[in-house]
């Protein structure tokens, strides 16, 4: 298919995929006929359960859905184009491990709001990356990488700590945490997440091109009169910004963030200033896609994080098998 | 095209300011709960003060141990959802002679003790929700659609008790709530009784389904339970539940192995355990397994059952295994009447 095609599918992608996922659920209360009814429409109080399951249940969750697979495929990329490393997602400073401790430690001891906990958590695991890389005011690439190994390494095993001292009903909780779900979307939820997720993804948008730059090295980038050592702290902090704050009322997305990048690639090529956007339409969309087998699957929820990778996996190696247009090009 | 870094600057800061101002104007869909005018008030174990001003009509509840005291207290008209767990093929043996509706499988699932499913709480339009006071994310979802929430976190048999005793007064059945309470309490009592002159006091080692690793702590309803059936708890560690190596279980040698009901194992695999074979519990041949969990379930009023048998497995010299059925059925009786008897 022609990149000109592709790109245009993918941008009007979202419209169908989010008024269809509107019909997705549990509930028996919607159907066609009766969102196209008048009383659908006037009655917006509470005793019009339809009206209320599909603007204050449904809404709110398949958007922060939206939100959540667009930050983290943006992320990735971004991260994989700084790092200069396929393998890299969002997770790789620690972020995943500190804000599984953080919710942890909300769920089982602390009795603060886990989202807040979580966001806390991730972000202090990133900090903690940073000072560990920084050595004489630089930081080097593979020093991060490790710093953030090291860091994912001491946030699992608090997390493990935790884990142990946790009553079987805490436990349980952590676990499915850890396995990411949107059961409790919420308005409040969307609301939390978007300061973060804007300022987080205006930079990275404002940033797209240079990151096309940074991908050539650190000497090239100065000699097309770029700061890269500025640049890639402002990149990795808005990242991670955006990416704390989705995970924090998600969860744990496994995989996510490093595949849909890949995706992109292999479909649109490795240009970071078209890819952004490709990224944020079709992470947003494949993952309210993964989200409505999730919540549609059984009568109550299976965590999408366990989707995502039954899902993504296959899919991610048939593209693979398939395309020779990697990561290389 | 580039924009100069002053429009730059400007077009953020305006993106920024309008983000902040849609929310601060916030989205719909919060309502309070619960008229706070009403007579039937209880304080739920967040501390949060529920008031009705009537008996709620429909309940969903997605805790097995609260749906067990629904059923005793006889206001199981009330329950419009249960946890999916009840349709489990052990406990649904159970509820499906309790329930009519449990045996037709009509009854819906709208979540339990880790997920729920928002829309379908939504839609059976419930006047209360019981569920894990740990369920943090879900009890806000729920809240904000003014559908009030009974939060339960159990850690002694007072709990219980409270649970029992707020259900009670909710769903205006206090009289009956009262008089199984008092059976309960009456019947641990006795037990005490009978076992607290014994002399030679016997010290248990609670295991969990987990493995022989993981056991509870001085400050765990384990510990209650053993205490009621005058038995020691082996572990002198706090914790409700602790991980502890084997090493710490020679050095606690307990007189006996108490086993919550294990499906992948049973007293024989423990006795044979090459590892455990200096403990006194096993050279003795006293490793024991609570039956199915319905009975033994110590978060609900049966908690007497599992106290009855760890004294017998400590004290008597012979178990009588009919004694101990006719108990169990009598207490079944008292509890939930003679349907389960069927």
């Amino acid at each position: 298919m022609k990149k000109g095609i592709l790109t245009k599918l993918i941008v009007v992608l979202p419209l169908p995929i989010l008024l269809l996922s509107l019909l997705v659920g549990a509930s028996e209360s919607i159907s066609l006929a009766k969102i196209f009814s008048y009383e659908f429409w006037t009655n917006t109080s509470g005793s019009n359960l339809a009206h209320t399951i599909l603007f204050h249940v449904r809404l709110p969750r398949i958007l922060l859905v939206f939100i959540t697979g667009a930050v983290l495929a943006v992320s990735g990329s971004a991260m994989q184009a700084v790092f200069r490393n396929p393998l890299v997602d969002p997770y790789i400073l620690g972020l995943s491990s500190g804000a599984a401790f953080g919710a942890a430690l909300a769920v089982s001891v602390l009795f603060i709001p886990v989202q807040l906990s979580a966001f806390i958590f991730g972000l202090a695991a990133v900090g903690l990356s940073y000072m560990m890389a920084r050595k004489n005011r630089q930081i080097s690439v593979v020093g991060l990488i490790l710093a953030g190994v090291i860091t994912n390494g001491i946030f699992t095993s608090l997390l493990t700590v935790v884990q142990i001292i946790s009553n079987p009903l805490q436990l349980q909780s952590i676990v499915h945490w850890i396995m990411g779900s949107f059961h409790s979307a919420n308005w409040d939820e969307l609301n939390m997440v978007l300061f973060p997720v804007v300022a987080g993804g205006i930079v990275l948008y404002l940033f797209r091109w240079k990151l096309n730059v940074l991908a050539l090295g650190d000497e090239e980038s100065m000699s097309a009169g770029l700061n890269p050592g500025r640049i890639k702290i402002w990149i990795l902090l808005s990242a991670t910004l955006a990416s704390s704050a989705v995970i924090a009322v998600s969860g744990i997305i496994g995989l996510y963030g490093l595949i849909v990048p890949h995706i992109v690639r292999m479909l649109m090529g490795v240009n970071n200033k078209t890819t952004m956007m490709i990224n944020i339409l079709l992470g947003g969309s494949f993952l309210v896609i993964i989200d409505n087998f999730s919540r549609s699957f059984k009568g109550f929820e299976i965590p999408v994080g366990v989707f995502t990778m039954l899902i993504c996996a296959p899919f991610f190696i048939w593209l693979l098998k398939k395309s020779k247009i990697g990561w290389q090009q | 095209m580039r924009l100069k870094r002053g429009v730059t600057i400007k077009i953020v800061t305006w993106v920024l300011c309008v983000l902040m101002l849609a929310g601060l104007y916030g989205c719909p869909g919060t309502t309070e709960s619960g008229e706070k005018t009403g007579k039937l008030k209880v304080t739920d174990f967040r501390g949060k003060e529920l008031v009705f001003t009537e008996p709620p009509q429909k309940v969903v509840c997605l805790i097995e141990s609260a749906l067990s005291g629904i059923y005793m207290l006889g206001q199981q008209n009330r329950v419009v959802g249960v946890p999916s767990s009840v349709y489990d093929q052990e406990l649904y043996s159970y509820y499906s002679r309790l329930d009519e509706r449990i045996k037709e499988q009509t009854l819906p699932t709208p979540g339990d003790w880790d997920f729920i499913s928002l829309e379908q709480i939504i839609e059976l339009e419930p006047d209360l929700v019981i569920i894990w006071a740990s369920q943090t994310d879900a009890i806000s979802s729920i809240e904000q659609f003014g559908i009030p929430v009974y939060a339960v976190m159990l850690h002694s048999f007072e709990d219980v008790y409270k649970e029992i005793e707020d259900f009670g007064k909710i769903m205006n059945c206090e009289e009956r709530a009262d008089s199984l309470i008092k059976y309960t309490a009456g019947t641990l009592e006795n037990l005490r009784e009978k076992y607290s002159s014994t002399q030679n006091k016997k010290s248990a080692y609670f295991m969990w389904s987990e493995g022989i690793n993981e056991t509870s702590g001085k400050n765990s309803t384990v510990t209650q339970l053993f205490q009621t059936a005058v038995v020691e708890n082996a572990c002198d560690m706090p914790s409700e539940h602790v991980t502890v190596s084997v090493e710490k279980i020679y050095d606690w040698d307990p007189d006996m192995i108490v086993m919550w009901n294990n499906k992948g194992m049973d007293p024989e695999d423990v006795l044979k355990d090459p590892l455990l074979q200096g403990l006194s519990a096993i050279q003795n041949g006293r490793v024991y397994e609570l039956p199915e969990v319905f009975s033994c379930d110590f978060w609900t009023l049966k908690m007497q059952y599992p106290a009855r048998l760890i004294a017998e497995w400590a004290y008597a010299e012979e178990i009588q295994s009919e004694i101990l059925e006719r108990e169990l059925r009598r207490m079944y009786e008292v509890l939930y009447g003679k349907k389960l008897m069927k």
